[in-house]
């Protein structure tokens, strides 16, 4: 067997609003292994962010086992969660969540504290990473202060400095300008040639094409799985 | 997380949100502050009733007539040759005028045995007590109480020269201090004898004071008190008598208790306004909690566990209380000190009242703080994400 860092088996998830049930998940098969770089793409309402919260440990399935790492999150209680998701995945959000009144590297030196890793340990591991990131002299800037472009590596720099087994970008160029989001795109190539694995939710088909692998949702369901570079 | 790691995250919230922080603690501020100084003027008034009490003599016992003709000198004799009584004195007493030339105005005109200034000793201001030549049986000398004298307008030129007490020619011979004691301010002292020719009402007596050898026999020679005289009237146990006898160990109890529930209300009235301050933490906390929900589920997304959300509002909570509490107790100990100085009793930071004061603001913190802490460890992360 490969090594598998995330598994999906006949995944469902339905949320019920009023008396109506809404299929986000239909039904999603999907093995992801270590070091791959997997875009999903599909228009709007189509499941990826589900299954990104899914993938994420934010989220339960409705029906269906999801593995991260080998760990099943179904039988996992909240905390146990919570410590799968601070080990194994990194965020990167739309909108980049950095934390309010924080500067860059409490941003990132933050997952590390979480981990119980000491302060002086984190602020150098996150000094290392910001640096690498090209962000060396905006460390003690508040978001209120930095660029969308700085903004979004400050929260890539966050999600990678755990050193997770998967980084998880929703949508990371929707909030920039098309260069600013080519260069975000660019970094997270650099991640996957270092070996990591990447999964980017994105409905730009002309990013997408740019994946090794790609996988198209629609309505819930996975419509198309292509590997290669066209 | 480590706790120093979170609550370095809450005291950075309180500090973003200064003013807010501020208006917040306000309420506890409000609390505290009162009841430390209500805890000091209860302190400061129970220590001037007390004093001037103690100046009564702890070991006496007060036989008070309930009619004019209810005691007789006669009484005073026998109860004078009691078992451990130290000093016995009487007091004949009656509402009176007192003039000097210029003005005139009423006193209560009181008779009193040689004994009395000796047991008693209340504090002279101007002159000197009744001597024992006060009460050879053709002198009439008067000391005033300080309130009776300054009504009057006396001076120190006016020692020695002549006053009217109910139209008869008296000689002042002394003012008695303003600290002098317990009901001596409003009243003029002459002898027994005087008080005699002045009301006319020779044998009767209107109180008999009697001390005990010790303060440990004080109860017991009420007792003995109390049988001699329904003996010599013949009144039976039932029967209602015709005199009080007052302790005054008792009375200083009864004072105490009145100040300790005077004292009690007061911090009552104080309690309910920290109350109010706790719920105002606790209701700027809920709000917090709502509009920090995006920050609540990035942190859930970034590994923090319920307990961190939790702790990290609940020490924020707490900081917010507790910052109000030591700013309270510090306007309240200032406003305590110029209360202090107002109504002339000592000024002290007493330890019980500072430890009350944290420790009652700690309180509410935690009580008010757990919450809505609870309310924000709760939230799913994902509904948290995605909460605009
Ligand atoms: N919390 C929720 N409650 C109810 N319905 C939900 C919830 N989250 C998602 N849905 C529904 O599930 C479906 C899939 O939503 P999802 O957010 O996964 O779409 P998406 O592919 O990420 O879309 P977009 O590209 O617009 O972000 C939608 O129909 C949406 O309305
Ligand atoms: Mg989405």
């Amino acid at each position: 067997m490969a090594d598998e860092v995330v598994r999906l088996d006949k995944v469902r998830r339905e949320y019920l609003v009023g008396d109506q049930i809404t299929t986000a998940l239909g039904g999603v098969d999907l093995v992801i292994e270590r070091g791959e770089f997997v875009a999903i793409v599909g228009p709007s309402g189509s499941g990826k962010s589900t299954m990104m919260n899914l993938i994420g440990c934010l989220d339960r399935p409705s029906a269906g086992s999801v593995q991260i790492a080998g760990d099943s999150t179904n039988e996992l209680s909240d905390n146990k969660l919570t410590e799968l998701r601070s080990k194994a995945i990194g965020f990167v959000f739309q909108q980049f969540q950095l934390l309010p009144n924080t500067t860059a590297i409490e941003n990132v030196m933050a997952p590390l504290l979480y981990q119980g890793k000491s302060t002086k340990e984190a602020r150098k591991l996150a000094t290392q990473i910001l640096t690498q990131l090209g962000l060396g002299d905006r460390l003690n800037f508040d978001r209120n202060r930095l660029s969308g472009g700085q903004q979004q590596r400050v929260a890539i720099a966050r999600a990678l400095v755990t050193s997770p087994d998967i980084v998880l970008a929703d949508e990371p160029t929707g909030a920039l300008d098309s260069k600013t989001g080519a260069a975000v795109i660019e970094l997270l190539k650099d991640l996957h040639r270092e070996g990591r694995t990447v999964v980017l939710i994105t409905h730009d088909l002309e990013i997408a094409a740019s994946a090794p692998r790609r996988v198209f949702l629609r309505d819930g369901l996975i419509e198309r799985d292509e590997r290669g570079v066209r | 997380m480590r706790i120093l790691g979170t609550a370095a995250l809450a005291l950075n919230r309180i500090w973003a949100t200064k003013v807010r922080s501020l208006l917040t603690m306000l309420g506890v501020v409000i609390g505290v502050a009162a009841i430390v100084a209500l805890t000091s003027i209860v302190d400061g008034a129970s220590q001037g009733i007390n004093k001037s009490l103690a100046t009564l003599g702890t070991n006496q016992l007060n036989i008070t007539a309930m009619a004019q003709d209810s005691l007789t000198e006669q009484d005073a004799a026998a109860l004078a040759a009691l078992d451990n009584v130290s000093v016995m004195f009487v007091q004949a007493q009656n509402q009176g005028t007192i003039a000097t030339q210029d003005s005139r105005v009423n006193a209560r005109l009181v008779g009193v045995s040689p004994q009395y200034f000796e047991a008693v000793k209340p504090e002279i201001a101007l002159g000197s007590y009744l001597s024992s030549s006060s009460f050879a049986a053709t002198s009439k000398d008067v000391v005033f109480g300080a309130d009776a004298a300054n009504d009057l307008g006396i001076t120190k030129e006016l020692l020695g020269s002549s006053v009217k007490l109910n139209g008869q020619d008296f000689r002042l011979v002394g003012v008695l201090d303003d600290q002098a004691g317990f009901g001596t301010s409003g009243r003029v002292y002459v002898t027994i004898d005087s008080a005699r020719k002045l009301f006319s009402q020779y044998p009767y007596v209107s109180s008999i004071v009697i001390q005990a050898n010790t303060p440990e026999q004080v109860d017991a020679l009420q007792i003995q008190a109390d049988v001699l005289l329904r003996e010599r009237y013949g009144l039976g146990v039932e029967t209602t008598a015709r005199y009080t006898i007052t302790n005054q160990a008792s009375l200083i109890a009864a004072v105490g208790s009145i100040t300790a529930t005077l004292g009690l209300l007061l911090t009552g009235i104080a309690a309910i306004s920290l109350l109010v301050g706790g719920i105002g933490i606790m209701n700027i906390m809920l709000v917090s909690v709502r509009e920090r929900t995006r920050e609540i589920g990035v942190r859930r997304a970034i590994g923090a566990k319920q307990s961190n959300i939790l702790t990290q509002f609940l020490i924020e909570a707490i900081v917010l209380s507790l910052a109000g509490g030591v700013v309270g107790l510090i306007l309240g100990e200032i406003a305590a000190f110029f209360l202090a100085v107002l109504g002339d009793w000592v000024f002290s930071i007493r330890l019980d009242t500072v430890l009350l004061a944290l420790g009652f603001s700690l309180l509410v913190g935690v009580v008010f703080g757990v919450w809505p802490a609870r309310q924000a460890a709760k939230l799913e992360p994902i509904d948290a994400l995605r909460f605009e």
